[in-house]
């Protein structure tokens, strides 16, 4: 549903990814995982317009998306969770959510993705009316992804979701997005906890100064190499 | 005792004044993220624009007011547009901005000079007249109708923060610029409009002020030291803690001259300026929250 071909993207001219090849198929769990400035965020920014594509195509659902703006991206199914837990921490979790659906001209249709991600998070519904940096650090991740949710996308994009989390809400992080997945949606994930990522994806793309150096499926938490440099040898 | 009500019926007069000025100042900073001085200029430029339609040109009076605040309003984004716009597509930085906010304020005080001359004009809607009395404090009708047009519209000003679509998507820019970005929330155009309602609002503290005082040049540096001093001690960038600490400022002046002589009114605010700026730069609301620095769950 997601193909990228010989991508070269950056930042002020710098050229951080060299020429990547990269896919999602339907209903997939994509993880992509390799060392600190490897060009794993750079590549979810480049699919969400944040960066600068020098060459290189991305299409989605057949339709070339590489210079679409961001508010038409969500249009055409595709969510962004950014990293490090970023919500709006001055708003109430009700208005976090209302931003989510920001461009979602339909009244109705904010109305009812609300309810059905109320639904899915009911803590989220019992605090609504609370500020957002009232929350633990693993609600306000949780928080972040329902705010995605309410766009109605066909493809998530995380970056590093379990960055600072507390062992147990990691784990409660990582379930939400196999949950995700299993309804149906399609999920990118950028993690520095490689084996976790690894575990739960269907693929895997290793990243190593901006060119893809492996790819593979689940095979690739037995493999030595992969073990030894991300899993820190165990 | 009716001399404390009166220092206390001038010290509201003068905060809802300055709460004007604060609040719509308070709002561009808290979306831009830089000190927009020359939110002065708004103020002034309003003032004269009243008093060329309506003393100049015998506009009908709430034609000339109505006129007065769209102006204001496309005035702000005149600046956002043509100068802020324009250095931030340079990637300039807040002091960058901040230099061109003050060379706006002196440039838009020339061209007042230019224009309408260094001589105070006065706006003649009302004939003076003997204000009422109130429990022994004299108050006159227009500084009636100046605090309660200042609480109405700072009442209204909260309410479109929080009810509305656009008010929550600036609290959302001023909250997280980035993040806001990724949720289709275009930051330009959320900058744009806190210009357009902030200087709106300016334009109504330009027409209060115009009827109140007279009208010189230099009137929009002096209130944009109170709005600033106002916006500081409330905690710069909330719109709320700037009214009540416009309110604080009114009140602390009017009050300070039962001590001090009347010429030291304005050192009282610049006094009190200092004092927050050195003790409690947050400013009175600007409470340092728990979540932001808490890591992990």
């Amino acid at each position: 549903m997601l193909k990228i071909s010989k991508l070269h993207s950056g930042y002020n001219g710098n050229e951080i990814l060299h020429g990547i090849d990269f896919e999602v198929r339907p209903n997939e769990i994509v993880a992509i995982i390799g060392p600190n400035g490897s060009g794993k965020s750079t590549l979810l920014k480049s699919i969400f317009n944040l960066c600068e594509v020098h060459s290189g195509k991305i299409m989605f659902k057949d339709k070339d998306i590489t210079k679409l703006p961001t508010h038409d991206l969500i249009e055409e199914g595709i969510s962004f969770v950014p990293q490090g837990r970023q919500v709006f921490s001055d708003l109430s979790v009700r208005e976090n959510l209302e931003m989510g659906a920001y461009t979602i001209a339909d009244k109705e249709v904010v109305k009812r993705n609300m309810a059905e991600v109320l639904k899915k998070f009911p803590f989220l519904k019992e605090k609504q009316n609370d500020y957002a940096f009232s929350l633990s650090g693993g609600q306000q991740q949780l928080l972040a992804i329902a705010r995605a949710l309410i766009q109605d996308p066909e493809l998530i994009l995380f970056d590093e979701p379990s960055l600072g989390l507390s062992p147990k809400a990691m784990k409660e992080v990582f379930e939400k997005i196999q949950e995700i997945n299993k309804e149906g949606i399609s999920v990118i994930i950028v993690e520095q906890n490689a084996k976790q990522a690894v575990k739960i994806a269907n693929r895997t793309y290793v990243l190593e100064q901006g060119r893809i150096a492996l790819e593979g499926g689940k095979h690739l938490l037995h493999d030595k190499k992969v073990k030894n440099i991300y899993f820190g040898g165990e | 005792m009716s001399l404390v009500l009166q220092l206390l019926m001038n010290g509201l007069i003068a905060g809802a004044i300055y709460a004007l000025v604060a609040s719509g100042f308070s709002l561009i900073y808290s979306t831009n993220k830089f000190v927009h001085f020359a939110h002065g200029s708004a103020v002034a430029v309003s003032a004269y624009f009243l008093y060329l339609l309506f003393s100049m040109f015998n506009f009908e009076f709430f034609l000339s007011v109505f006129l007065v605040i769209l102006f204001a309003g496309a005035f702000g984004l005149l600046m956002d547009k043509a100068v802020y716009s324009q250095l931030r597509k340079r990637k300039a930085s807040g002091l960058i901005l901040l230099i061109a906010s003050i060379a706006l304020l002196i440039l838009f005080e020339s061209l007042i000079l230019l224009f309408f001359g260094a001589d105070v004009k006065t706006i003649n809607l009302i004939k003076v007249e003997k204000g009422l009395e109130f429990f022994g404090a004299i108050i006159t009708p227009l500084q009636i109708v100046i605090i309660v047009t200042s609480i109405v519209l700072l009442a209204l000003l909260f309410v479109f923060m929080k009810r509305t679509k656009l008010g929550k998507a600036m609290r959302a820019v001023s909250d997280n610029k980035d993040v806001a970005e990724i949720m289709g929330i275009s930051s330009t155009k959320i900058f744009a409009w806190s210009f357009v309602i902030g200087s709106a609002v300016a334009g109504v503290a330009g027409i209060l002020i115009g009827l109140e005082q007279n009208l010189e040049p230099t009137m929009g540096t002096n209130l944009m030291i109170k709005g600033f001093t106002g916006a500081i001690i409330g905690g710069v960038g909330s719109v709320p803690g700037a009214i009540l600490g416009s309110f604080l400022l009114g009140l602390a002046e009017n009050f300070g001259i039962w001590f001090l002589p009347s010429g030291y009114k304005d050192a009282i605010a610049f006094v009190i300026l200092f004092i927050f700026l050195i003790f409690r730069p947050q400013g009175i609301l600007g409470i340092k929250k728990q979540g932001d620095k808490q890591a992990g769950a």
